[in-house]
């Protein structure tokens, strides 16, 4: 018989259709990853970015301490400044109270990622610094 | 009855015996395997014709299921209706396998033009009466010749057996394979529509590396996050405990001499505490929750929070 048997046509769509609904399965499997991955990672880059922003801004961490060390309360404080390559050093040999609680009000209400500071009182009114901070 | 040509010939009828059959061979039925009409219908095409046959044999057939041709000479149509399981099911009790089945014909289109009876069993002979093909007993003829098939030029007017009609008609066939094919497309769609999206999203996935300016590998990104949470949570506590350092309360002669953070350690000295008399602060330490440890020398108090 030359006619093609339906039966065996039914069979070939039913092969077809399984194989589609296989691919379908694996490309809804792949799909569900991609959008799990694209989540993780605009998380991430969000996290990343607002930390960087933060923490890796050396441009913007230099221009914020240079507001704070031109305040008209610090004058009096006789700060030195250290540049270094991943950081800065801000000391003082003397500077009083006020000045104190001005630079360190700033200091800790603002984003510098400070890794060691030394306060010692010196006399009731004169105390000295010695901040570092990394960017 | 077997005759030699390019494709052999064969007459088949359940009465009849038959040798091995190894090649492709061409099918004549014999008119005990189909019924058959001649009616002169209102209708031009055999294609509507063909819509009618099954009320035109209503009347006429034994329950069972049957499939219909129809071919037309000059005005006149000549209708059949058979049942494919029948004709496959002698054809399979004959030892003819339906692959080595070429085409199928009806006694009626290939032999019209027999002259006189031709025996075709050994009870049983076939002989045109009014232009139709009838199936009658030996005794009634008394001189019938054997049919040769090998002078024969066969018809157009062949039919195509369903295997499987029984079971499932063609209407029902052409659904389920519209229902099959229309499902296809309905996976096809969607597993397109599917990997459309997976493109797009790794592509979107990549724009966010770029635009966040990130490095190439998750590890690599992972590793930065991991470092700038720990500066974050490092400095976080600097300020909370720093805070809570400055917001204590020291009696008179009581006097912070010295604050200094390094490596995780937040130091804060007093001078002038008793030993037996520092409760305010370590009761107001312990109060914020905050892990300190603290030392006593010659009235000097010392602080060490772990942050």
């Amino acid at each position: 018989m030359n006619r093609i048997n339906p039966i065996y046509l039914g069979g070939l769509l039913l092969v077809v259709l399984m194989l589609f609904i296989f691919k379908l399965s694996s490309a809804k499997d792949e799909l569900s990853e991609v959008k799990e991955s694209y989540k993780t990672t605009a998380k991430l880059s969000t996290e990343l970015s607002g930390l960087k922003d933060v923490y890796s801004q050396k441009s913007k961490t230099q221009k914020a301490l240079q507001r704070v060390l031109r305040l008209a309360s610090l004058r009096s404080a006789d700060l030195k400044q250290k540049t270094k390559k991943s950081g800065v050093v801000i000391s003082s040999e003397s500077m009083d109270i006020n000045a104190l609680n001005s630079f360190m009000g700033k200091m800790l209400n603002g984003a510098y990622n400070i890794t060691s500071l030394k306060i010692k009182r010196l006399s009731d009114e004169k105390v000295s610094l010695n901040v570092e901070i990394k960017w | 009855m077997r005759f030699s040509s390019k494709i052999d010939t064969l007459f088949l009828d359940p009465h009849s015996e038959y040798s091995a059959v190894d090649n492709k061979v061409n099918i004549i039925l014999s008119p005990s395997l189909y019924w058959v009409k001649k009616q002169a219908l209102p209708l031009k095409y055999v294609r509507d014709v063909k819509k009618l046959l099954p009320s035109i044999f209503e009347d006429t057939l034994p329950e069972g299921n049957y499939s219909y041709s129809a071919y037309k000479v000059e005005d006149e149509f000549y209708l059949f209706a058979y049942e494919d399981k029948l004709i496959i099911e002698t054809l399979a009790q004959k030892g003819i396998p339906m692959s080595n089945v070429a085409n199928v014909y009806f006694a009626q289109s290939e032999l019209q033009n027999i002259s006189g009876a031709v025996k075709i069993n050994e009870t049983q002979s076939i002989y045109v009466k009014d232009e139709m093909v009838v199936l009658v007993p030996c005794c009634w003829i008394e001189e019938s010749g054997d049919l040769d098939l090998s002078a024969i030029k066969l018809s157009s007017h062949k039919i195509s057996l369903a295997q499987f009609s029984h079971i499932v008609d063609n209407k029902s066939l052409y659904k389920i394979g519209a229902v099959l094919v229309a499902l296809i497309l309905l996976v096809a769609t969607e597993f397109f529509i599917t990997r459309q999206k997976v493109q797009y999203i790794s592509e979107l996935k990549d724009e966010v590396f770029v635009k966040n300016n990130l490095q190439s590998t998750m590890f690599q990104n992972k590793s930065m996050l991991k470092k700038y949470k720990n500066i974050h949570t490092k400095q976080t506590k600097l300020r909370e405990y720093s805070s809570y350092i400055l917001a204590l309360r020291l009696k008179e002669n009581e006097k912070m001499t010295q604050l200094s953070f390094k490596n995780k350690t937040l130091i804060a000295i007093f001078s002038g505490v008793k030993e037996n008399n520092s409760s305010h602060i370590i009761s107001s330490l312990k109060s914020k929750g905050v892990k300190f440890k603290t030392s006593f020398k010659d009235d000097i108090l010392e602080v060490e929070m772990v942050l």
